[in-house]
């Protein structure tokens, strides 16, 4: 979510209607449908892990807040975007309790220590889920068939594992295993494609990555439609590469940005040990930002070329 | 003696590490012993857990690989046990295998060395996962979900116990034939 | 009660693992669990202490020039003793840590000691030095371990706490926990000491 129309650039600046909390609504927004969708699919198993998600968020900012005699602003609703976000990543099988941990984590390690919302390295959502990847890896990658609520594997972990193809149209429309909010590439294309349109999130990293990704897995011999549409990719490159605290301002660095992560998720899905490489994806490329965005940046007018 | 303080350099350093040699070499000569001990009793453990029906056993020469020949109370050969070794999910698997060569079956398997990951795949070292390879035919495929119930949540480190043992028996028994063994 | 404060120091004070920060390979790499922790702890103390003694009988002997490749060959004298002496006597133990032991000579706790203490002290004051700086080494390892082991495996020292429901928090047995619970424990060392420090200039 980077601004699209600032341009990095020296005094004077121009005050915006734009508030945090402003964008944190419309982020909301865009992720309703694929939660409905969620509910639609796994039923009120879905909705309870969501609202664990996001009840654990806020409550674990709110008290670290306080313990830290900060104000605290749970109000700008960036915990509930990470509590939702952390929830529609997970399995619906999840207990209860592993999300409420995963959304502690999340706010507390992957946010709070960093100094709160704005000085994170890494997207706290997925700090949450890389934490919960590592922990309980057995309940993580333990998934539930929406047709018929018995556990089975993700379309990735199928191909990987067993070398079963999942059709194209169940891909899209989300009739297939896997995490609450992964599973329906439409209502997530269509959310996204909200931010894009309320210039919350800037064209260039989703774009990128998605068009790397599709590029790189024509170019090693795999089936880039469904690549495209499996796994947290959608969700990834909509909502979670486009975090403008983690990712780079400059429009070059978004380029970057979203290429290297198309790439590492190629990697991780057809070589690595893992079925799925968007969360490392996402989380690698944010440890690059900082120097993304050293060499990305606009010369200073005046400035001479030593 | 400060006249040359080079060779007193030389002298200090020269006298140091011969006392630290001489600890060392009386350290050595005492523990040594009781290393070798403990080497060679986890082996004896290894071998004749794989092999239930052994007391004793002995090692076959001029074998590509370690096979150790299993004896009974009298003297009888009860079967064979082998190392055979393969990639893992992070590392090597180092296994030891016992199998009857008359009835064609596996009588046991243990996991000699593993970096499999804490928790998950290192419960390959378990008694339930391994104790379904005894009594299998030694031309089984193994095949995990079906002939062998896998770890959960670590279907490769499971998979690649069970190549292991497929890819190794073969050889194993060809070579325990070869050598003179089942007579 | 000069000597007592020399042991008592490492324990708390100069806790080489929470207020020295030093030795951190092994810090990390042994304590995921608690008896892991203890048996190297225990076998650092060895070499600290048996190290400490050495370098302060010679500190008269030793050259200036050679002091360091001097305490080198004594600290890995000793650590060689350890290592065989756990091979050959406590074979689970050492099958665990194996590797580790070895790199108990480029723990940086124990040059440090010689250098900073042992070669300036007598023989008496460097030995309670390096038991005390060692005893701290040790609980803090032990401490580490015990969160580890609880969390990671549901036991301490190997016996269970809980019941067959426990579900395993692998991370804390894995590398990423290491660091994740010694930062955990160092912020909240230095939250609860930073306030005493400032009730007291206040």
């Amino acid at each position: 979510m980077g601004y699209g129309n600032l341009v990095v650039s020296s005094s004077p600046h121009i005050r915006s209607e734009e508030t945090v909390q402003r964008i944190m609504i419309d982020v909301i927004i865009a992720l309703l449908p694929a939660t409905a969708a969620s509910v639609y699919f796994f039923g009120m198993r879905a909705l309870a892990i969501t609202l664990t998600g996001i009840i654990a968020a806020v409550a674990a900012e709110a008290a670290i807040q306080k313990i830290r005699n900060k104000p605290v602003t749970i109000n700008d609703g960036s915990a509930v975007i990470t509590g939702l976000l952390l929830a529609l990543t997970l399995s619906p099988a999840m207990p209860l309790w592993m999300v409420a941990v995963g959304a502690v984590v999340a706010i507390g390690i992957g946010k709070q220590v960093y100094g709160g919302l704005g000085s994170n390295p890494f997207n706290p959502a997925l700090v949450g889920r890389a934490f919960l990847v590592v922990t309980f890896p057995v309940h993580m990658t333990t998934w539930v068939s929406p047709v018929d609520g018995v556990t089975s594997a993700t379309p990735l972990g199928l191909l990987k594992m067993e070398g079963i193809k999942t059709g194209y149209m169940e891909l899209f429309i989300g009739n297939v295993g896997g995490s609450l909010g992964e599973t329906s590439a439409l209502l997530l294309i269509l959310g996204g494609l909200y931010l894009l349109y309320r210039g919350i999130i800037d064209w260039r990293i989703p774009a990128f990555y998605l068009g790397t990704v599709a590029v790189m897995t024509m170019v090693l011999g795999g089936d880039p439609i469904f690549h495209l549409f499996s796994g947290g990719l959608m969700l990834g490159a909509f909502f979670m590469a486009t975090d403008m605290v983690t990712t780079p301002v400059t429009k070059m660095g978004k380029i970057i940005f979203g290429v290297g992560a198309g790439i590492l998720v190629v990697i991780i899905r057809l070589y690595g040990g893992y079925p799925e490489g968007v969360l490392f994806s996402i989380l690698l490329m944010n440890t690059f930002t900082p120097i993304i965005e050293k060499y990305t940046r606009p010369k200073i007018y005046g400035e001479v070329k030593r | 003696m400060m006249k040359n303080p080079i060779a007193r350099l030389i002298i200090v350093l020269a006298l140091i590490s011969i006392g630290s040699g001489l600890f060392l070499a009386l350290t050595y000569t005492y523990t040594i012993p009781h290393i070798e001990a403990n080497a060679a009793r986890d082996q004896e453990v290894a071998i004749l857990e794989t092999l239930p029906d052994a007391v004793s056993f002995e090692e076959l020469k001029n074998t590509e690989f370690p096979i150790y020949v299993g004896l009974d109370s009298s003297g009888n050969e009860v079967g064979f046990a082998y190392v055979a070794e393969g990639g893992g999910f992070q590392g090597m698997i180092g296994l030891m295998v016992g199998v009857d060569p008359e009835q064609e079956i596996i009588t046991g398997v243990k996991i000699l060395s593993h970096s499999e990951t804490p928790g998950l795949g290192a419960r390959i070292t378990e008694a339930v996962f391994l104790d379904q390879f005894a009594q299998k035919s030694i031309s089984d495929n193994f095949i995990v979900k079906e002939d062998i119930d896998g770890v959960t949540g670590a279907t490769f480190s499971s998979k690649s116990v069970s190549a292991i043992l497929e890819q190794t028996l073969p050889k194993a028994v060809e070579q325990y034939r070869e050598s003179g063994g089942g007579k | 009660m000069k000597f007592g404060y020399e042991f008592i120091k490492g324990l708390w004070d100069e806790n080489p693992t929470f207020r020295l920060v030093l030795g951190m390979c092994p810090t990390l790499a042994v304590t995921n669990a608690a008896m892991n922790g203890l048996s190297m702890g225990l076998a650092t103390t060895f070499v600290l202490v048996g190290s400490n003694i050495m370098v302060s009988a010679l500190k008269k002997v030793i050259p200036d020039e050679v002091r360091i490749p001097s305490y080198v060959i004594i600290i890995a004298t000793f650590v060689t003793i350890a290592d065989l002496a756990l091979a050959a006597f406590f074979p689970e133990i050492y099958r665990v840590l194996g590797l580790f032991i070895p790199l108990i000579v480029v723990n940086c706790i124990i040059l440090a000691r010689a250098e900073a203490f042992a070669a300036k002290n007598s023989i008496g004051k460097s030995a309670l030095d390096g038991l005390g700086m060692g005893f701290g080494f040790t609980w803090a390892l032990t401490f580490l371990g015990i969160i580890r082991e609880i969390l990671g495996m549901g036991s301490v020292f190997g016996i269970k706490l809980f019941g067959e429901g426990f579900v395993s928090w692998i991370i804390f047995i894995l590398p990423p926990g290491a660091f994740l619970t010694l930062g955990l424990i160092l912020g909240l060392f230095n939250a609860v000491l930073g306030k005493k420090k400032k009730a007291q200039c206040s």
